[in-house]
């Protein structure tokens, strides 16, 4: 473990037509914490974490993981570098079952030999073998090994929700975005999501944790980035942040900072 | 689980009986001509399935790709070269068109290999039209040398339906490893979200390039037999409306699904024969079924038993 930062940003901007959607973003993430960004709607967190993902380029800034640049990278190969993610709107694959979604990314370093798949060599039966091992361990996390073969459209709403942390956990990812991951589940669901996410952190698992619920996060997280119209206006322990005068104002509004 | 398994096995040996004795049964040279053109339109249809079905790229041009490798095979035999040159020569050509097609518009998304392909279709069959002396033009290339290997070479229909059967039966397989391998998962992952395809490592670009290039290489073989077994070829066996049925037969069938892609061809080439009878007819009839099927089994004829075992479980 080295104190260098595993997530860097440094000036990350957006810009969509006149609109700026991300104004000279910075992030040092440490590596093993949960980091939250919150912000009110329209603050531009999703934005931010499209920016870091690749999803959608940022116009100018530095992204680097573990020192490697990942500005203007296409998106697989900022995934391959370690950097998964899961998304507001779940995106499974409807297609296929549910174990085959998450081997998905757990091919994500296995290079691919046409050769081998046609003719099913040693190579590619070891290959197989190893990413079927990768995927069964990372369902096993979030606690959907039993319908591994189930068609993941059949799953429900939340499970469907715990089948992209176990996508994104199959990449072997250094850092792992969340976007809104509690969005749509209740209570319960919410508590043992929670529980997910602690022992991903224990495993060792850098987490950037996007929420629009600010009490959910303010539990789990070691760090705390707040966004607001595109600009960073806080960052520090979740207490640090609660205090902040220019956070309170953000959310609730400029009134609030007399009473 | 087991059982299940086993009875899979029993029913894909039963088929592979019934489908060997086929000839023996029917000796009639015209019905066995057309189950070779079955074989060779599913080969095809396999092909197209990877790009439309799994990938979701809709493509237009696998009759074109179809016809070239037919026209290759057929050009370079009868100038003299000797037969196994020709599968080669034709995967080379199909590879180096899906390539040219391909590199440009996939890195697109939506419908601009669709586009694309319509064009390159049209200006193969412009080509095929006009190109007389090489092509024979309008009205085709005769008397095309048969298949030989060495000297020896299936003779008469009936050995030509064990061998297409044979390479039938290879297409199937390979479709098969390629599907359950992390090929086949990224296909039907790009088809199903490219952006979550992407986030979870694959590079989708490559992936629908070569799902691309797989299906041509696919028709260009299905092409390469066609000439060399039916012996006769013309620009209407690879036209625009050859490439439409081809999807059709794919749609019909059931995207995604290898049995779905046979069932598909076989029924589309089957049955305009078989309906010849009601003439003009025929057409409403073919049109009022694609759509009866579209509407009724939208996962296609090969989703059928399998909505109609969920109807079963779901009554008990």
């Amino acid at each position: 473990m080295s104190d260098r930062p595993i997530l860097t940003a440094r000036g990350v901007t957006k810009r969509f037509g006149g609109l700026v959607a991300l104004d000279g973003v910075d992030l040092d993430i440490p590596r093993g914490v949960v980091q939250a960004i919150i912000g009110p709607n329209g603050s531009g967190k999703t934005t931010l974490l499209n920016a870091l993902s690749g999803a959608s380029h940022a116009d100018a800034g530095s992204i680097q993981i573990d020192g490697r640049e990942l500005f203007r990278l296409k998106p697989h190969r900022i995934a391959r570098l370690g950097l998964a993610r899961t998304f507001q709107t779940i995106r499974i694959f409807n297609n296929l079952s549910v174990i085959e979604n998450v081997k998905v990314a757990g091919a994500c370093n296995t290079p691919i030999s046409l050769f081998g798949i046609v003719t099913e060599d040693a190579r590619q039966k070891q290959n197989e073998a190893e990413i079927e091992y990768r995927a069964r361990a990372a369902l096993e996390v979030v606690g959907l090994g039993g319908r591994a073969n189930d068609r993941a459209a059949q799953l429900p709403y939340a499970q469907q929700r715990l089948l992209e942390i176990a996508r994104a956990l199959a990449s072997k990812p250094d850092v792992l975005l969340l976007d809104e991951p509690a969005a749509g589940m209740n209570m319960t669901e919410s508590m043992k999501l929670l529980g997910t996410i602690a022992d991903l952190k224990t495993s060792g698992i850098t987490i950037l944790l996007v929420e629009h619920n600010v009490r959910l996060v303010m539990g789990i997280s070691d760090r705390v980035v707040v966004l607001d119209f595109g600009k960073k206006i806080a960052e520090g322990t979740p207490e640090e942040v609660q205090r902040n005068p220019r956070v309170i104002e953000a959310y609730l509004g400029r009134r609030h900072r007399h009473a | 689980m087991k059982t299940s398994r086993l009875k899979t096995r029993i029913a894909l040996a039963l088929f592979a009986i019934a489908v060997l004795t086929i000839p023996l049964a029917a000796r009639d040279g015209y019905i066995i001509q057309l189950l070779n053109i079955a074989m060779l339109n599913a080969i095809v249809v396999l092909g197209l399935n990877f790009a439309t079905g799994w990938t979701g790229q809709i493509n237009f041009g696998q009759a074109a790709f179809y016809g070239l490798g037919a026209y290759t095979t057929a050009i370079a035999t009868k100038a003299g070269l000797p037969w196994i040159s020709t599968p080669f020569l034709a995967v080379a050509v199909v590879v180096a068109a899906s390539l040219v097609l391909g590199l440009p518009t996939l890195r697109l998304r939506t419908y601009y290999l669709a586009m694309t392909t319509i064009g390159f279709g049209e200006i193969v069959r412009l080509i095929i039209v006009h190109w007389e002396p090489v092509t024979g033009g309008t009205s085709g290339l005769r008397a095309i040398p048969g298949i030989s290997l060495f000297g020896f070479g299936p003779q008469g229909q009936i050995q030509h339906y064990y061998v297409l059967i044979a390479v039938l039966a290879v297409a199937v397989l390979v479709a098969v490893r390629i599907r359950h391998s992390a090929l086949g998962r990224a296909m039907i992952a790009t088809k199903d979200s490219e952006i979550a395809a992407e986030q979870s490592g694959v590079d989708t670009t490559r992936t629908k390039l070569l799902a691309f290039i797989i299906g041509a290489i696919y028709a260009g073989l299905a092409g390469c037999l066609y000439a060399s077994s039916i012996r006769f070829i013309s620009p209407d066996s690879f036209s625009g409306i050859q490439a439409v049925l081809l999807m059709t037969m794919l749609i019909v069938g059931g995207m995604g699904s290898i049995a779905g892609c046979i069932i598909g061809a076989a029924a589309l080439t089957l049955l305009p024969e078989a309906l010849r009878f009601l003439g003009q007819w025929y057409l409403v009839l073919y049109g009022l079924g694609v759509i009866v099927v579209i509407v009724l089994a939208p996962g296609g004829l090969a989703s059928i038993a399998s909505t109609i075992r969920l109807r079963l479980a779901g009554a008990r």
